[in-house]
């Protein structure tokens, strides 16, 4: 299309020499380029493509040829279910859960699970948070290429063994238990390995020798979940149940969502879609409970970009990720779709989203957009601390605006939680679960019957 | 003009105004045999008509001089010089949100097969992998020792400057704020959640079996030796917790 702009034949674009400017009116490069946008960031351009399989069921004749066990989903887990982009279904358990944390949200968006083991408390689901997880480790793997498919696929198979034999510390069956995933990046990440073991006979050969040294085997088998399930997931199946319980009007509120890249491009097969959800064009989670809850979702231009997070970016590039963070999410959510905040579902997206804005002032830009999780907005909304539950604290976007729009009194509540810091300094400490349910098994472990007893 | 020594651009990339190549072709193809042997290799590249989708919605393409649709090119043509070439610089601007993957018609993976390019060029000690992860070392510190990624300490202002002054915006000591967060796996200042010895020593198991312990030997030697402390003793740590069990049952 014409720029129309004078930039004395100087080019850029790649194209050669040969290339001439069309020279079209600003209307005529609008007609010329409609047929783009009527597919762009669209369902339909997800779903075009030839070679997509159900690798569920490549996973059945595993278990049929007796090579893998899979840790199903029964109705113990209260299983409901979803449809995925191409119309398939999709289990997702809401009860019985075992949390699969997140590296960055526990270390920097801790309100992040508080709220969402809250909302649970809430509902009476069941849950263990313990100790005997690791990181999936793919934060560092696409920042630092440092790992391979096989560690992948061995912390994978570890980490959803655990999840299986977690509950027999209470003194409850294998399986008990269904992993849920919090971070957008293990989900993902997850999700692509599980593919590789299904289809790799050398893949599982080579993890099987290292899952045995572990003990991590189910007679002698790779034990593979059923679905690999993200928290998202669960707040979307659980989205009316959780309007239910909202306290707070929240009709006021213009959101903006950003989706995780990798809860819905990386194996997008499997991503949740809606059709009475933004027309079934946008992947469904996170939109979904924001709706339930009552809230203006506002669709944007950019709504398809991605944070800007870039792994290594985050970390040792920064001025790519705020740059992009900032002039190509933030001020968009702002100028375009009038925000009063942006909600993600995604550990680094939130950090990158929040993070970045308190440098934008250096340059003008400072747009104060308050940046929270989908499950931290939905908690705030049914009545949750802002501070001892959503943790608020840590973000450094403008949350208290936020607060504010919704009623909340933001500084008596903050007075609350300083004045509880001085409890929790003198030795008081509040959990939302018994603590000692935490340890498993190793130092630390105390046996159910000990339990039992106190 | 001939110089008695080379650069050090010049020993990284070769002399641009020499005939001779930078490296020899056998370890050229010696690259691309460890980027094609991988068993995702033939999965994320399907063939290319250079249609550019995964360029257009890229978000280091924006930034960078780095093109998705150029990285598959030169895997699709086995351009091996230029696949080289790439792997100085370029592969380490991909941001890996694959939404080129998402786009592409073919179903190529062109982050994915940035990963492939950079697992290899860490394989094949390039000086190029080893300055743009000096700064990473800490994070890897981190995870290869205690099974997390980072930690609440790792995040200060010292640290994130450009992330404004507070990292709280409730003034207390990080651990009377880690404390106040009411998981109790949480309440932790070193790691972000509370990860159980028999667990970190597990995944130090997994390093070691996957060959994890052999790259980070080839990018930094000294974080290689800190690690390998800090692992030996773990494991003496809960060699002896296991011994001290033994003896408890024996009673």
């Amino acid at each position: 299309m014409s720029t129309g702009n004078d930039n004395s034949g100087e080019r850029f674009t790649g194209h050669g020499p040969e290339w001439r400017d069309a020279n079209l009116s600003p209307a005529e490069a609008q007609k010329a380029t409609a047929w783009v946008e009527q597919v762009i960031n669209k369902r339909s351009m997800e779903v075009n493509k030839d070679r997509v399989e159900d690798v569920r069921d490549a996973m059945w004749e595993l278990e049929k040829d007796g090579e893998i066990v899979v840790h199903r989903i029964t109705d113990q887990h209260a299983p409901r279910t979803a449809k995925t982009i191409y119309g398939w279904d999709k289990k997702v358990p809401t009860n019985q859960l075992w949390h699969h944390k997140s590296c960055g949200q526990c270390g920097n968006i801790p309100g992040y699970p508080a709220s969402l083991l809250w909302l649970m408390n809430e509902m009476d689901i069941s849950y263990l948070d313990e100790t005997d997880q690791t990181s999936c480790t793919a934060w560092n793997y696409h920042g630092s290429g440092i790992g391979n498919i096989v560690s992948l696929a061995a912390v994978f198979l570890r980490n959803f063994h655990q999840a299986y034999v977690s509950a027999k510390a209470q003194g409850l069956p294998e399986g008990h238990f269904y992993p849920l995933v919090h971070c957008g990046t293990s989900f993902g990440n997850y999700k692509e390995v599980r593919a590789y073991l299904l289809h790799s006979a050398e893949l599982r050969e080579k993890v099987t020798k290292i899952l045995a040294k572990l003990g991590r085997l189910v007679d002698g088998k790779l034990l593979i979940p059923e679905e690999i399930v993200h928290y998202s997931e669960w707040v979307h199946m659980m989205r009316n149940d959780i309007a239910e319980r909202q306290t707070i009007d929240v009709s006021n509120i213009r959101a903006t969502i950003h989706p995780a890249c990798h809860v819905y491009k990386m194996v997008p097969q499997d991503a949740i879609y809606d059709d009475n959800i933004l027309g079934g064009n946008r992947v469904a989670v996170s939109t979904g409970i924001m709706e339930s809850l009552g809230t203006q979702v506002i669709d944007y231009s950019t709504w398809y970009d991605c944070c800007g997070f870039g792994f290594r970016h985050i970390i040792s590039e920064r001025e790519f990720t705020r740059s992009f963070s900032i002039d190509r999410k933030i001020k968009v959510a702002v100028e375009e779709a009038k925000a009063d905040v942006m909600i993600g579902h995604d550990t680094g997206c939130i950090t990158t989203l929040d993070k970045n804005q308190w440098i934008g002032k250096a340059a003008g830009k400072d747009y104060n957009l308050p940046v929270l999780a989908d499950v931290q907005f939905a908690a705030l909304a049914c009545g949750a601390h802002p501070y001892k539950i959503v943790q608020s604290h840590w973000h450094a976007s403008a949350t208290e605006t936020l607060m504010e729009k919704m009623g909340i009194d933001w500084q008596a509540k903050k007075v609350e939680f300083e004045n509880y810091l001085k409890e929790v300094e003198a030795g008081k400490f509040e959990s939302l679960y018994d603590p000692r349910l935490a340890i498993t098994s190793g130092p630390g472990y105390k046996p159910v019957k000990q339990l039992a007893n106190g | 003009m001939a110089h008695a020594h080379s650069t050090r651009i010049q020993e990284f990339i070769g002399d641009p105004v020499s005939d001779s190549p930078a490296v020899g072709r056998e370890q050229l193809e010696e690259i691309f045999q460890d980027i094609q042997k991988d068993i995702r290799f033939d999965h994320e590249l399907n063939g290319c008509l250079n249609c550019g989708i995964c360029t257009a919605t890229c978000p280091a393409a924006h930034y960078y001089d780095f093109s998705p649709r150029e990285i598959v090119q030169l895997l699709w043509t086995e351009n091996l010089e230029g696949i080289y070439d790439a792997m100085q610089e370029k592969i380490w601007a991909c941001a890996q949100c694959y939404t080129c993957a998402a786009r592409c018609p073919f179903d190529n993976s062109p982050g994915g097969l940035v990963m492939l390019m950079r697992e290899a060029a860490i394989k094949h000690g390039m000086e190029s992998a080893k300055n743009v992860l000096r700064p990473f070392s800490r994070v890897m510190l981190k995870l290869i020792s205690t099974g997390n990624q980072l930690s609440p300490d790792m995040i200060n202002a010292d640290g994130f400057p450009d992330w404004g002054p507070n990292i709280s915006k409730v003034d207390a000591p990080l651990k009377i704020l880690r404390k106040a967060i009411p998981m109790p796996t949480l309440n932790t200042t070193e790691t972000a959640w509370e990860v159980n010895l028999t667990t970190s020593v597990e995944l130090y198991t997994i390093w070691e079996e996957t060959g994890v312990l052999d790259q980070l030997e080839t990018i930094d030697e000294n974080l290689y030796d800190v690690i390998l402390d800090i692992m030996d003793e773990k494991r003496e740590d809960l060699e002896d917790w296991e011994e001290e069990q033994a003896d408890e049952d024996d009673d």
